[in-house]
């Protein structure tokens, strides 16, 4: 062979070397794989910035935004329950809330979406906004099995179940045993009891009611008793 | 930082009342003291040897012995032994059990509790975080942390503490903790102890201590005006600070809190104020600290000081027999005006609960499943479950001693809410004052400044708007 083919079939074997190399390290997958060496596996679980950011999002209000970023995030969501992993509880209950705040109409959602996700989150119809709130009674009422004895969550499942007719009685004595050791966590939360009370014909409860979530909310606009709710038909 | 606090528990005045159960050693001091005084007089100018606090306190288990040499040296026995219960004797084994549950070993080094896992350990986390040696957060977050932690970075170690302490003044310590480092910003928090278990902790704590004391070096002959220019000429100023002596010329410097490497800080940020060596410490200890500070503790950041045996004796002398001024109390900050411009929940945030509190009442969910001792408990108190996240947690208030839940803007008994009495209760704390309704936040650190408390007090008064 001459000294050009000698170089030609060296550089093959080299490529063919460093080819068989870097296909064992892209398999290896094992952290014990490299002869017993510890290799660590870095996974980047996107969803804790993700989270954060829905629940600043949150904060501010921006619940269409939230709910979008949730059900990209997490898909099957929907179908999920609150198990160990605390990301999930947190994503069931922003998605929640989020939905119960746009009174079950996360009207502009399709535009966050795939065509094939938005479902019913939209709410045009009646019985899409009931499924939509009675779909977050139901991950709020899981969470409050979950973690027992937070009235943060109980607060935010009363506000959910004061928008189901079904369920206006319980939430009208959930929010109002919180009321009654001041631990109701957000005017949303008074709000709502201000509605139940006038609707159930408790005026000075509900005024009582309405005066704390006024001090509370940043906008007047929130504290009112009128108006039906979303969820009625 | 108040250096005057230091000697206000250890003789029992504003804090008398308080530490019921630690007076068995003052009255025997003072019974001892008095009887001294019949026999040797008082105010000499040289320095007689006198009994150290070892006399009375030469084993683990020193109250009893005080009782009894508080009634021998009384002047009616019957009266001093009726009003002085002998105490049981300090339990080192279940003191070491009290410092696995209390997890003393989330701040302190040296003692043999199990160790404590890293991202609970409050002062190595921090200086990890602050080497940039923290594995688990991404940058941009160990950049927001940093500025919050500099100032937590230092800690004593309890490294050869019974061959240091004073059990009886540990004992006491624990039950009414004061600042002894004026540079170092976390104190020792007050836990909820009670005064066997302080006892007993003590006896852990100082469980290397001989049971039988070697006789003290004897202070006959010193020179306190010797000891005070030794202690101008060796430059202890530098780092300790002597309060209720004539300023030292050297000035421990200011501590940046960025960019301060360990070795620069510690021996100025760990420094004692002297002041409270007397209360601390014995005779010979101070003298053999002086001569060799390793030799008594190995991790100390104390040079050692190339000194002759009398110029120790004087210097061991000026730092535990000059003539103190009295502390001068320290007043309970004012309180500010509630603002009548509107206080929101997102400037209470950033100025109060999201820079010092958060970090004992945070959520699980974002902590590895840990909220914190104030949430789901830590440093000996059960799960309180206050969660100060975010706006809905903190009104979600916290746990009771029944577990019922209760809001943290429930009256106390003078009508204060319990959030802003909490504040001021630590006010209270460093001037001498514990309020025994309720513990003084934040835990173990300086109350927070008028500016502040007025914030959260506004805030509530304006109904904690969002």
């Amino acid at each position: 062979m001459t000294t050009k083919t000698l170089s030609v079939v060296r550089n093959v074997f080299l490529a063919l070397g460093v080819t068989a190399a870097l296909g064992v390290a892209a398999v290896s997958s094992d952290a014990q794989a490299c002869g017993g060496a510890w290799v660590p596996e870095v996974e980047i679980d996107y969803r804790i910035a993700g989270m954060a950011m829905a629940e600043k999002s949150l904060e501010q209000g921006e619940y269409v935004a939230v709910a979008g970023s949730v059900l990209r995030m997490i898909p099957h969501i929907v179908t999920s329950k609150p198990g160990r992993d605390p990301i999930m509880g947190r994503a069931l209950r922003a998605l929640a809330v989020s939905t119960v705040r746009m009174d079950g109409a996360l009207s502009k959602i399709d535009k966050e979406l795939p065509y094939e996700m938005i479902g019913s989150w939209v709410g045009t119809k009646a019985e899409d906004r009931s499924a939509n709130l009675e779909w977050s009674v139901q991950a709020l009422r899981a969470l409050n099995e979950q973690k027992k004895n937070d009235p943060a969550l109980q607060t935010e499942l009363g506000e959910a179940m004061s928008k189901v007719p079904a369920h206006q009685e319980e939430a009208l004595k959930l929010l109002g045993g919180l009321a009654d050791k001041d631990l109701v966590a957000s005017p949303e939360g008074y709000a709502a009891l201000a509605r139940l009370r006038n609707g159930s014909g408790d005026k000075s409860g509900s005024e009582q009611a309405l005066k704390r979530c006024t001090a509370m909310a940043k906008s007047d606009s929130l504290c009112q008793v009128t108006g039906k709710f979303a969820g009625d038909t | 930082m108040d250096r005057s606090k230091g000697s206000a528990p250890a003789h029992g005045t504003a804090h008398g009342w308080q530490m019921w159960a630690g007076w068995a050693a003052p009255v025997a001091a003072l019974a001892l003291g008095l009887g001294l005084a019949l026999f040797t007089g008082c105010g000499s100018e040289r320095e007689e040897p006198r009994p150290g606090p070892e006399t009375a306190l030469a084993t683990a288990a020193p109250a009893a012995e005080d009782s009894a040499t508080a009634a021998h040296g009384a002047s009616s026995p019957t009266a001093a032994a009726a009003a002085a219960p002998v105490l049981r004797p300090g339990d080192p084994a279940r003191g070491r059990e009290l410092a696995t549950q209390f997890e003393c070993g989330r701040c302190h080094d040296g003692l043999d509790v199990p160790p404590v896992a890293m991202e609970k350990h409050c002062f190595h986390c921090h200086q990890d975080v602050l080497a940039d040696k923290f594995k688990g957060a991404s940058s941009t977050a160990i950049a927001k942390w940093k500025p919050h932690i500099a100032y937590a970075r230092d800690v004593p170690s309890l490294l050869g503490a019974g061959r240091r302490y004073d059990p009886a003044w540990i004992e006491r310590f624990l039950l009414a903790p004061y600042d002894l480092r004026p540079l170092l910003r976390p104190t020792m928090p007050r836990l909820a102890l009670d005064a066997e278990q302080a006892r007993d902790l003590a006896a852990y704590v100082t469980r290397e201590r001989l049971a039988t004391v070697p006789e003290e070096p004897s202070l006959a002959g010193a020179d306190l005006a010797r000891g005070r220019k030794l202690i101008e000429e060796k430059g202890c100023g530098a780092c300790h600070s002597f309060t209720g002596v004539a300023a030292l010329p050297e000035a421990p410097p200011p501590l940046a809190d960025e960019h301060y490497a360990f070795e620069e800080r510690a021996p100025v940020a760990l420094a004692p104020d002297l002041r409270n060596a007397r209360d601390q410490l014995s005779v010979r200890t101070v003298y053999e600290w002086i001569a060799n500070p390793k030799g008594i503790k190995d991790d100390t950041p104390m040079p050692k000081t190339e000194l002759g045996p009398d110029e120790i004796r004087d210097l061991t002398a000026y730092v535990l027999r000059a003539p103190l001024e009295a502390a001068p109390p320290k007043p309970i900050p004012a309180r500010l005006p509630v603002l009548e411009r509107r206080v929101g929940y997102q400037e209470v945030s950033e100025r109060v609960l999201g820079m010092t509190c958060r970090h004992c009442h945070s959520d699980p969910d974002i902590a590895r499943g840990d909220g914190g001792a104030g949430n789901t408990g830590g440093f000996g108190f059960k799960p309180r479950g206050l969660n100060l996240k975010d706006y809905e947690s903190t009104l979600a208030g916290a746990l009771d001693d029944q577990g019922e839940r209760r809001s943290i803007f429930a009256p106390l008994s003078d009508g204060t809410p319990r959030l802003l009495g909490a504040l001021l209760a630590r006010q209270a704390e460093e001037a001498g004052q514990v309020n025994p309704e309720i513990r003084g936040m934040p835990l173990g650190l300086p109350a927070l400044p008028p500016e502040d408390i007025q914030i959260v007090e506004s805030w509530i008064a304006q109904g904690r708007p969002r």
